[in-house]
């Protein structure tokens, strides 16, 4: 599955999603999730815990099976297929739980995200993040919470992905941290597409093109234009 | 108790203890990566135990008959890997452990149909001896102890050297997040799998020539393996190798003190050890996906 | 009048099943149905452990041989009344489950299937060699001569032993249905499905599992205890490892975790053993094949696929409307 190109003929689109519905077991999590990202969008999701955020990046990226919808990628659809074959497609999935493989080193991390891309140009994605040169041979066990979030998006950076998926990024990180990240999503934005799943509202102010508000499973709101993109407004639909 | 027989009953131990390691190592893997318990390693024993006695019917060379039975023994693996535990991968550890084990019964059956109930001998392909401390100790059995550090080195080289190695250690600790990274960890599964039952054949073809190649051989050394296996804790390649040689020496010194209890001896010492660590010496915890 | 309705619900099901079984007494031959019956209470604990509270032990004939021997050697040595034996067996398998039950039950599901399949090992070894004094090792234990006629049943007389057989099993059949009615049999199934949340009720997880354990495995020995009666005779391949097999097999065959699913298990299983060994003498090969087809097939068993269909075909008067998608219906 060759690598996706930025955008399709005429849209601006990048990703679709319709009507999407997902359960966990027997309890149902996502309610006919309509969105839409931009090949240079950057697109937050707010919602409470449980709201159905992670879950939604999870299925988008290939890790959940879906009960009904359709996910397409420049009209190329996404539903059935393994998450690995996604993974190639350009679409790379941050998870929240902030593990890196903690037996491996930092270059070993590295190592296999360059495996399947094909992409050995570590010093590339490692730019975005400093602090991690120096920390190559280190176990990534032995990083700071800041340290392994920086290593998860620079690990899925390699094979220059078209969207990224990012999963509470700045979840339990110190403000400059936090900051940091603001200005690296700001970068990674003139190549990639994100979409963020946060709670941390200043964030998703500062950089959100778009906002959507997800509420027990259901999109309850789409924040479009930036005026109406505040933390006051964004706090209503929690 | 004389030098002689505590040097020839530590031999003993230690490869007995190897064939033990070889075994459990699948198990582990198996463990480790897919969270499946694969009790038809032990099957892989049998055939590789098998093969190694026809081969060497037909051949007349032990050797080759023991690669033959790692070969064979991969292949079977590989088309059980295929066709069973695909299916169930993502289903609960009771399911792998049931499965598992009506593919062990059903390949004893398998071997009952073509080879029939009566023990075969295997010969040793070295009878020769050599004098270590005034005993005569069979160089066969420090072929096997010597066979198996140098597996255990091929995998700790496998396991860190190799990109596919680093991809199944990620994959011990995180198989979803391997996934995020493009790799196909379907294939990794299938490899490890292989490597398992590979790696259990070899045990069976080694051991063939000290014990007679039965078809309920699999069941016989069964406990054993488990106890090495809980021992040293699922999921640990260390682990493996301390606990195989420590039940070794338990069985083998054990039974020259007090023959009928050694064979017990290892049992009493899994209870212990799971007393004070429930999941072996160095298990690592169930991690729920 | 309402109490006996109550309590005709409640003891319909195993009355109509044990009465079929008894009418079976009719048209098949005797030694059949004795051992389904004795077969199914065998399967019962270990269908009880995996159902109920999610635990499979491969060791199951470890407790048998513990209720077997128990009462082979009272039999053999001691005494000659066969329900003092029985007693006895009870008692053996009381014993070792309450002593290997508390190690045993702390261990995640993986090491507890392996360490009762160990205990089985263990058990085997030592009643084939260690102990061979007293357990004369492969030849087993001959008592059949010394049982002694006993009142009301005779159970040296196989027609009896069946009667006794029967009662034996509706008791035991009831005693299940009544734990799975009571706040016990609930709490196991919490025990299996959400740890934390019954630890929050307040009970505690290792206490119900180690009662359940206890008690299913005294229902195995129960069993060995009544092989030993009916055959007379017990050696150590009744606690062979190629046998571990066999309750987990029945269990699965007949439905894990349902009430009727040993005996309807245990019928299959017998039955087929008996057709399937004058055909093909390879019984390994056959139960190996039925097994990893059933689990890749489906795990609910004969009865497990049955008896929701039963349930929907007898209480189709009951039928209420069709509650909507409960959390859509918000708008």
């Amino acid at each position: 599955m060759p690598p996706l190109d930025g955008v399709a003929a005429g849209t601006g689109e990048l990703l679709a999603v319709r009507g999407l519905n997902v359960s966990y077991g027997e309890s149902k999590v996502l309610f006919d999730v309509n969105l839409h990202i931009g090949a240079n969008e950057i697109v937050a999701c707010v919602g409470r815990n449980g709201a159905g955020k992670s879950t939604l990046l999870k299925s988008i990226a290939g890790f959940l099976k879906l009960n009904s919808g359709t996910v397409t990628c420049n009209r190329v659809n996404l539903v059935g297929r393994m998450s690995y074959d996604i993974a190639k497609m350009g679409i790379k999935y941050v998870p929240q739980d902030k593990k890196v493989f903690s037996d491996l080193t930092v270059q070993e991390n590295l190592e296999l995200g360059s495996y399947a891309t094909k992409d050995y140009n570590w010093d590339r994605v490692t730019d975005y993040f400093p602090k991690l040169k120096a920390l190559m041979e280190r176990k990534a066990g032995f990083l700071s919470g800041g340290e392994r979030q920086m290593l998860m998006i620079a690990r899925a950076l390699l094979g220059h992905p078209k969207l990224l998926l990012i999963d509470e990024p700045t979840e339990g990180l110190a403000p400059s941290i936090v900051s940091h990240l603001r200005e690296v999503f700001r970068e990674l934005n003139k190549a990639a597409a994100l979409v963020i799943v946060e709670q941390n509202l200043p964030l998703v102010c500062a950089i959100a093109n778009r906002v959507y508000a997800l509420k027990e499973g259901r999109i309850v709101a789409e924040l479009a234009d930036a005026a109406s993109i505040r933390a006051d407004v964004c706090e209503k639909y929690l | 108790m004389s030098a002689q027989l505590l040097t020839s009953g530590v031999i003993f131990g230690l490869s007995i203890g190897s064939i033990f390691f070889l075994m459990a190592i699948g198990l582990s893997l198996c463990f480790g990566l897919m969270r499946i318990i694969s009790l038809d390693q032990l099957l892989y024993y049998s055939v590789g135990a098998y093969l190694t006695y026809s081969l060497t019917l037909v051949t007349g060379n032990v050797w080759l008959g023991v690669l033959g039975g790692v070969v064979v023994a991969g292949i079977v693996s590989f088309a059980v890997e295929r066709l069973i535990f695909r299916r169930i991968y993502e289903r609960e550890l009771t399911f792998s452990m049931i499965t598992s084990f009506g593919v062990l019964i059903g390949g004893i059956g398998v071997i009952k149909f073509f080879w029939g109930v009566v023990p075969r001998p295997v010969p040793v392909p070295l009878m020769a001896q050599i004098d270590i401390i005034g005993t005569e100790v069979p160089v066969y059995r420090l072929i096997v102890v010597a066979i198996a550090f140098l597996v255990y080195a091929g995998i700790w080289l496998f396991l860190n050297r190799t990109i596919t190695g680093k991809a199944i250690r990620a994959g011990i600790e995180n198989v979803e997040h391997v996934e995020g990274l493009g790799i196909n960890v379907s294939r990794l599964f299938t490899i490890t799998f292989i490597i398992a039952g590979a790696l259990s054949g070899l045990a069976g073809g080694l051991h063939a020539p000290l014990i007679m190649v039965d078809p309920s051989m699999g069941l016989e050394v069964l406990a054993f393996v488990f106890m090495v296996v809980i021992i040293g804790g699922l999921g640990s390649i260390k682990g493996t190798l301390i606990s195989a040689f420590i039940v070794g020496q338990v069985v083998s010194l054990g039974s020259l003190i007090y023959a009928p209890l050694a064979q017990m001896a290892p049992f009493a010492i899994m209870l212990l050890i799971l007393l004070v660590k429930p999941t072996g010496l160095y298990g690592s915890p169930l991690l729920k996906r | 009048m309402a109490a006996m309705v109550n309590a005709w619900r409640w003891w319909w099901g195993i009355l109509l099943a044990f009465f079929l079984v008894g009418l079976s007494w009719l048209f098949l031959p005797l030694p059949f149905i004795i051992e389904v019956l004795i077969f199914s209470i065998y399967t019962m604990g270990c269908s009880f452990l995996l159902g109920r509270v999610g635990f499979i032990s491969f060791g199951q004939p470890a407790y048998l041989a513990a209720g077997a021997y128990g009462t082979a050697f009272y039999l053999f040595y001691f005494g000659s009344n066969p329900y003092v034996g029985i007693l006895i067996g009870i008692l053996s398998g009381l014993a070792v489950s309450g002593i290997v039950g508390p190690l045993f039950v702390r261990l995640r599901s993986d090491y507890f299937a392996l360490v009762n399949l160990a205990l089985a090992v263990i058990i085997y070894y030592l009643m084939q060699k260690v102990l061979a004094g007293i357990t004369k090792g492969d030849n087993g234990l001959w008592f059949l001569t010394n049982i002694a006629s006993t009142p009301v049943l005779d159970l040296g007389k196989p027609d009896h032993f069946f009667i006794f057989s029967i009662l034996v099993a509706l008791a035991i059949w009831a005693f299940y249905k009544y734990l799975d009615d009571s706040v016990f049999g609930a709490c196991c199934l919490a025990t299996k499905i959400n740890e934390d949340k019954l630890k929050f009720l307040g009970y505690s997880n290792y206490g119900v599992r180690l009662l359940a354990f206890v008690i299913a495995n005294t229902t195995t020995a129960l069993a060995g205890a009544m092989y030993a009666v009916y055959l007379g005779f017990v050696s150590p391949e009744i606690t062979s490892p190629a046998r571990a097999a066999d309750p987990v097999v029945v269990t699965i065959l007949g439905g894990t975790g349902t009430l009727f699913g040993p005996l309807v298990g245990a019928i299959a299983y017998t039955g087929m053993k008996d057709v399937i060994s004058k055909l093909i003498g390879n019984w390994e090969l056959f139960i190996g094949f039925l097994l990893v087809f059933i689990m890749l097939a489906g795990e609910k068993g004969i009865w497990g696929t049955l008896q929701p269909w039963l349930e929907r075909l007898f209480s189709r008067k009951k039928a209420s409307p069709a509650a909507g998608e409960g959390a859509g219906a918000r708008q």
